[in-house]
């Protein structure tokens, strides 16, 4: 008999145990936010040869600040400050203290580009002197090395680019430099040149990239010579993923006219006829100096919403790319970033108050639910520890792989949800009460209330983790970052009712000692029951 | 027996049905001056939303924040914010829109220059250079797309918890929850409006904090006045006698719950901001604290009422009881004399409701 609520109250205490375990050698902790720790700030600004200006400008910037906010702060809960200031973007993060680190997280923020895949080549960089060794691996892939026919002009990679090769396609709207023609360097070549750095990615010259597993068919590694950037991700309207079985795709949604739709087109073209433009017919999608895909291009035209990627991709990585297309295009282009360490807005003092206040009001709360409640009180406490000590594993988690930060609003919100996550305790001792009020025994009714009380709790947590799921999905930054919060919080209580309260209030009512003696729980006595 | 000992046992009985038209009056009272503070002085959005000045000025290292939120304070710059780091001040604080077109056109204005200098002369005591400051003007950081696609996700929200709302209880129920909600937040917000309080990202979270209080506090409530439904029929109530003993019996609770969810708000307020000062702790816990306190209220004296009316005049379920009970009592009055003994409704055209609707 007592097995049966035994055994769940010591596998969830054991769990949370474990979890707290765990989270403590994996060394996770609450990273806190730029208003109580500070962190690194990177100032972005426009490129010098940017076209934009007054109040176009500023536009882009406040575009830019949204993908930037979107890349960073996927889940919400980051807190980055990003601000426009004049003509320049500043974006700060918290807790990181390497500035190093910063840019990095700033820097996935590059210009997407859509190259066309000349040759592919060993991943090794290949002494010239043993250049015959290397070739001979390119049968087996739907690419192979296609030396260009056309490389007189062979010198340095960062040779003459003057964009004279623009003959082929004369529409105004192509992008400066053509494709694969007149590369600078031969395939040869460029088996012992080394793999492109991203810092030296340019827009208007080739570039060599190690190739993704996608294309490196048969190979295990290699690189890809890939040409002057087609289109950037500015054509790009969003992007999707979706699944039609067998397969999951990406769909890519161009704007209109010009500048969107038109330019891809242009290089679909090129691709569809494998021109010396794009030879290959596959398009590399270049982010940051990493390929994140390269299509094969099936038709010449397309129309600018009917587009689909296609390339065995599973899950993870369709919604991956879909990710890059969407958020990876800004639509300006920036210098080098600069970084640096940036201090506390508010300073610990603040965090301190935040902290101590916190620490005493909820030793009111627990003396009250004890005053109240008494024995019962004591098992809320217990409840609220161990939801507690869920969820700092969980924000700790969140922390350390999500950047999740802590700010002061944040910190109050946590006192607030502990203090009103006592509701479910309440609901459950209330109506405890009241079934003793109208006669029955302790046992029959801890028997009798829990289901009912629970189904009221369950309910109205439904409610709020169905808010929390709608503002989740459908907003960004902070109000996006409160909403996991809510449904973590409407979970952890869910389950710290029904895993713990339940089998522990059975547990403390089956002790005959503590039983006979209803003061103990806060409940009516028996010589008051008569009025 | 004390009332403090009945509240205790949960024996109260206030006739809450009784005073529900005079609360509901303060209520109305309370948004309409709300409104008024909302249309009338509008809200004081924080450097989040509306951007502002930023001042940079190189400086030495020991330079500690807080020395410069002392030397801001006499231009009413004490909330500014301040980073300190990199050999490099910065501040950013509110400008009115005026001011922010002058920088960027720039002008010279007073609160700038005055800013300006005393940023110069903290870099630099002895040779102040106003030229080593730069002015700019600083974007939000909440931008127009946040606000856009919160406020959508708030109209999706409100319109799938009516829909959850009825199919779990009444459509009635969903009628006043939401007005319930709403009202706490016009509430809230229309304070904020009304003193002037400035809002700030955290205000925000606040509110939504508050609209998620009030909806789980009235659900509960509507969940013990469902549960109670059978005793139309069993103890021959009408609807609002029904619904007045289950706030009766979830008055405790409510009390309680505000008890809890109060009392480390209330710490942070005179605690936290209070004793230890810590300025930007107070505005946020106030709103927390007002909020949560007329969330309790609102679902007991708000939404309560509006259900209760609702379902009065438009509880048209064939097998609605406390419809037919009310019918079967007319009937009573108007035949005086003949008296009505069976539970079951009297009035043929209204058949009973199917017993197995009656606990869903």
């Amino acid at each position: 008999m007592k097995q049966r609520f035994l055994t769940p109250l010591l596998t969830i205490v054991l769990v949370v145990a474990g979890l707290l375990v765990w989270s403590l050698v994996e060394g996770n902790s609450v990273l806190l936010g730029l208003d109580l720790k500070g962190g690194a700030e990177v100032v972005l600004e426009p490129s010098e040869d940017t076209e934009l200006e007054g109040e176009e400008l500023r536009d882009a910037l406040d575009q830019s600040v949204e993908i930037i906010r979107n890349r960073v702060d996927g889940l919400g809960v980051a807190e980055p400050d990003i601000t426009r200031q004049s003509n320049r973007i500043v974006v700060q993060l918290a807790g990181v203290e390497d500035q190093d680190r910063a840019l990095d997280v700033v820097g996935q923020t590059a210009e997407l580009r859509f190259r066309p895949v000349c040759g592919r080549i060993p991943a090794e960089q290949v002494d010239l002197s043993g250049e015959n060794s290397a070739t001979d691996s390119d049968n087996d892939g739907p690419v192979g090395i296609q030396p260009s026919d056309r490389d007189e002009a062979s010198s340095e990679e960062t040779s003459s680019m003057d964009g004279v090769e623009t003959k082929e396609i004369s529409a105004e709207s192509t992008p400066e430099g053509v494709g694969c023609e007149d590369l600078g360097f031969t395939f040869t070549e460029a088996l012992s040149m080394p793999t492109t750095l991203p810092e030296d990615d340019d827009a208007e010259l080739p570039v060599i990239l190690l190739g993704d597993s996608e294309v490196c068919v048969g190979q295990g590694e290699c690189r890809l010579v890939l040409g002057r950037t087609m289109l950037t991700g500015a054509a790009l309207e969003t992007a999707d993923s979706t699944f039609r079985p067998p397969e999951w795709y990406v769909l890519p949604i161009f704007r209109s006219g010009e500048d969107g739709i038109d330019l891809f087109n242009i290089a679909a073209n090129q691709c569809f006829n494998q021109t010396a433009v794009c030879p290959t017919s596959q398009l590399a999608i270049v982010l940051d100096g990493v390929t994140e895909s390269t299509p094969n291009v099936q038709t010449p035209y397309f129309e600018r919403d009917q587009i689909t990627i296609s390339g065995d991709f599973d899950q993870e990585r369709a919604e991956e790319t879909a990710l890059v297309l969407r958020y990876g295009s800004l639509p300006l282009e920036f210098e080098t970033p600069s970084s640096r360490i940036v201090s506390a807005t508010l300073g610990k003092d603040s965090f301190d108050a935040g902290v101590v206040a916190g620490i005493v009001g909820l030793a009111f709360v627990a003396l009250f639910m004890f005053a109240y409640y008494r024995l019962l009180g004591v098992a809320a406490i217990l409840s609220l520890a161990l939801s507690g000590t869920m969820l700092w594993v969980i924000l700790a988690w969140l922390s350390t792989s999500r950047s999740l930060a802590l700010t002061l609003a944040g910190v109050v919100g946590l006192i607030v949800s502990i203090g009103t996550s006592l509701d479910s305790n309440v609901v459950y001792f209330e109506h405890l009460k009241e079934d003793i009020g109208n006669g029955r025994t302790l046992r029959s009714a801890v028997d009798r209330s829990f289901p009912i009380a629970f189904k009221t709790i369950f309910y109205a947590n439904l409610a709020s983790l169905i808010g929390a799921g709608i503002l989740y999905f459908l907003t960004v930054g902070s109000v996006r970052g409160f909403a996991l919060m809510l449904g973590l919080a409407s979970i952890l209580d869910l389950i710290a009712t029904y895993f713990f309260l339940r089998p522990f209030v059975k547990w403390i009512s089956l002790s005959d000692t503590l039983s006979s003696k209803p003061w103990l729980y806060g409940l009516p006595t028996q010589e008051v029951e008569t009025p | 027996m004390s009332r403090l000992r009945r509240m205790y046992r949960n024996e109260t009985s206030v006739p809450f049905s009784k005073i529900w038209t005079k609360v509901l009056l303060v209520s109305t009272v309370l948004i309409v001056v709300s409104a008024i503070g909302l249309f009338g002085r509008n809200l004081n959005l924080g450097l989040e939303f509306e951007g502002g000045g930023a001042w940079e000025v190189p400086v030495s290292n020991d330079l500690q924040a807080d020395e410069v939120r002392d030397a801001l304070r006499p231009l009413g710059l004490a909330d500014a914010r301040i980073q300190t780091g990199g050999g490099v001040l910065r501040v950013r604080t509110e400008l009115t829109k005026a001011v922010q077109n002058q920088i960027d056109d720039a002008q010279e204005v007073d609160t700038v220059e005055s800013i300006t200098l005393v940023l110069a002369e903290l870099a630099n005591p002895d040779n102040p250079d106003p030229n080593s400051v730069s002015v700019s003007t600083a974007g939000p950081s909440w931008g127009d797309e946040i606000t856009d696609k919160a406020v959508t996700a708030l109209i999706v929200f409100f319109i799938i918890i009516a829909l959850y709302i009825t199919v779990r209880l009444r459509w009635e129920m969903a009628v006043g929850a939401l007005i319930a909600v709403a009202h706490d937040i016009v509430i809230t917000v229309g304070i904020y409006a009304l003193f002037q309080l400035e809002v700030t990202p955290a205000t925000v979270i606040a509110f939504l904090t508050i609209m998620g209080y009030s909806l789980y506090d009235t659900l509960v409530v509507f969940d013990k006045v469902r549960d109670n439904e059978h005793r139309l029929v069993n103890a021959k109530l009408d609807y609002r006698e029904v619904v007045d003993q289950a706030l009766n019996q979830v008055l405790m609770r409510s009390v309680n719950t505000s008890i809890t969810s109060v009392l480390p708000v209330i710490s942070v307020l005179v605690i936290g901001s209070g004793v230890m000062g810590a300025v930007t702790l107070r505005e946020f816990a106030l709103a927390l604290l007002i909020g949560l306190l007329i969330g309790t209220f609102s679902s007991l004296f708000v939404a309560a009422p509006i259900a209760t009316w609702l379902r009065e005049r438009f509880g048209n379920e064939g097998a609605d009881k406390g419809r037919s009970y009310r019918l079967s009592e007319a009937v009573k009055k108007r035949t005086s004399g003949s008296s009505i003994s069976s539970p079951q409704p009297s009035n043929p055209s209204i058949p009973p409701r199917p017993r197995k609707n009656k606990r869903r």
